[in-house]
């Protein structure tokens, strides 16, 4: 999902045009400047860290988690280093799990594991309590991942929520859900797909997206950008022992 | 220790008057030819849920939990990250960490500092 | 404190494992655990749906103190921390996948053995 602005498509002259922007200032964003001004003025907590957190969340993106696992597709040698201790892997690609505090934010700290799948074990990672996710790999996390409806279900009827996502596995595939509920951090290491031999990491990197990364989506020639799921729904279908009826 | 404190879900004058008038950004955006998924502020929201928890005022886990029950049953409707932030504030505000009079005027006055540039 | 590297577990888990020396994890990875179904207080990390289910220890992780919020035990004490595997139809009892699984995260005192 790209960041930048779309510019006007429609003549010559519209490529000399600046971005467009969304010219009014919202009590939203009215909202947000005013609580924080107040928070800080409080001692809440202080500008300077307000400031550094700012600039990581600024800073992260899913580009990092893509390079990683294209490296380990491609580097047999780094993969068994990422494997020993991800973190340190991840410093190998440009990604520092230390920043901004020297020890990690305090939501993701500095312990990202990795999970292996295999042709037979699929991995799908959810946080049941809070939506934990791994930023500095993968950037902020998105909407869906940070919903109920995904961190109740998923739990519960994995493979009824992937297909959502439209992936539907073989009974005989092992789905294992991890539920990230203390300080390791998660993420997926996709199985390499056929069809990608003799790729550059830069190609591979282009098809490992964050969905991949996380367990909804397998990465495949030609996917390089992913897609919402099909069902928004906003109430969680609760957990219960009698006998659910079919999606 | 972290509190358990009970979560008030009425809802707060102030942040009914901001919900209603159609400017979330998924609806705003889309009429100005925008097509960043986030506004502007998303960064500083997000940045300010970790300051909030870092310095201990907010921690993580109590925010997201109150964050859970508002967005389902009185911000529903509202997306995000429009429901994060009101959300945000809801429980600010129920735990005393700002006032929804003081808040009130500051948006006041930050409004007319943003516009007199 | 200083912390010693271990092998890592074979076990699709890819994690620096890591305690003090000094703190001797209870568990190895493949050890039978029960978590155990304790009363809470406060806002906890144990969910509810793990609570009294027989698992498999996956993985050793990192070393750390137990979250303050625990409703007893707040002694300061650092402990070793595991990746627990179960099966979903010890989990859920109608599920209907013999094979799928699911982990989670667990501080050591929250751990029985099972033989």
């Amino acid at each position: 999902m790209t960041d930048t602005p779309k510019y006007g498509s429609s003549g010559a002259d519209q490529c000399h045009k600046a971005a467009p922007t969304v010219d009014e200032i919202t009590d939203f964003e009215i909202l947000e400047i005013a609580v924080r001004e107040l928070a800080i003025e409080r001692g809440l907590f202080t500008a300077d860290d307000h400031r550094r957190f700012t600039e990581f969340a600024e800073s992260i993106g899913p580009a990092g988690g893509s390079r990683l696992v294209a490296k380990i597709w491609t580097d047999p040698a780094f993969k068994a280093r990422a494997m020993q201790d991800p973190v340190k892997a991840c410093l190998e690609i440009g990604i520092d799990w230390s920043k901004p505090t020297g020890f990690g934010t305090p939501s993701d700290y500095t312990h990202l594991t990795i999970l292996e799948n295999t042709p037979t074990l699929h991995h799908v990672i959810t946080c049941t309590l809070c939506s934990c996710y791994p930023r500095p790999l993968l950037g902020m996390s998105p909407e869906w991942y940070r919903t109920t409806n995904y961190r109740r279900r998923l739990p519960r009827w994995p493979r009824q929520v992937l297909a959502e996502f439209g992936l539907i596995l073989p009974p005989e595939v092992e789905v294992r859900v991890e539920d990230s509920n203390q300080k390791c951090r998660f993420m997926v290491l996709p199985v390499r797909p056929e069809g990608t031999e003799n790729w550059t990491e830069e190609q591979l990197a282009e098809i490992v997206t964050r969905d991949c990364m996380i367990g909804v989506a397998l990465p495949r020639p030609g996917r390089t950008a992913d897609v919402a799921p099909v069902h928004k729904a906003r109430r969680p279908v609760h957990s219960s022992h009698q006998e659910e009826g079919a999606r | 220790m972290s509190q358990k404190s009970e979560l008030d879900l009425a809802r707060v004058a102030l942040l009914e008057a901001i919900r209603g008038q159609g400017k979330e950004w998924e609806v705003l955006a889309p009429c100005y030819g925008v097509t960043n998924p986030n506004p502007p502020w998303k960064t500083s929201l997000t940045a300010m849920c970790d300051s909030l928890d870092a310095s201990g005022a907010l921690p993580t886990l109590d925010r997201r939990r109150a964050e859970d029950e508002l967005a389902e049953v009185v911000y529903n409707d509202v997306p995000a990250p429009e429901s994060q932030l009101l959300a945000l504030v809801h429980t600010m505000l129920n735990r005393g960490l700002v006032a929804e009079g003081e808040l009130a005027g500051r948006m006041r006055t930050v409004r007319s500092r943003l516009e007199a540039v | 404190m200083k912390s010693k590297t271990i092998e890592k577990s074979q076990n699709n888990i890819g994690v620096l494992e890591e305690h003090p020396l000094g703190v001797q994890p209870r568990f190895k990875v493949g050890d039978r655990v029960q978590l155990r179904d304790m009363p809470y207080f406060f806002y906890t990390r144990s969910q509810m749906w793990a609570r009294g289910i027989v698992g498999t220890i996956a993985a050793l992780t990192y070393s750390d103190l137990v979250p303050e919020d625990e409703a007893f035990n707040v002694d300061g004490r650092v402990e070793q921390y595991y990746i627990v595997r179960f099966r979903q139809k010890d989990v859920w009892p109608e599920y209907p996948f013999e094979n799928d699984t699911i982990q989670t995260e667990s501080p050591e005192r929250w751990l029985e053995p099972i033989s």
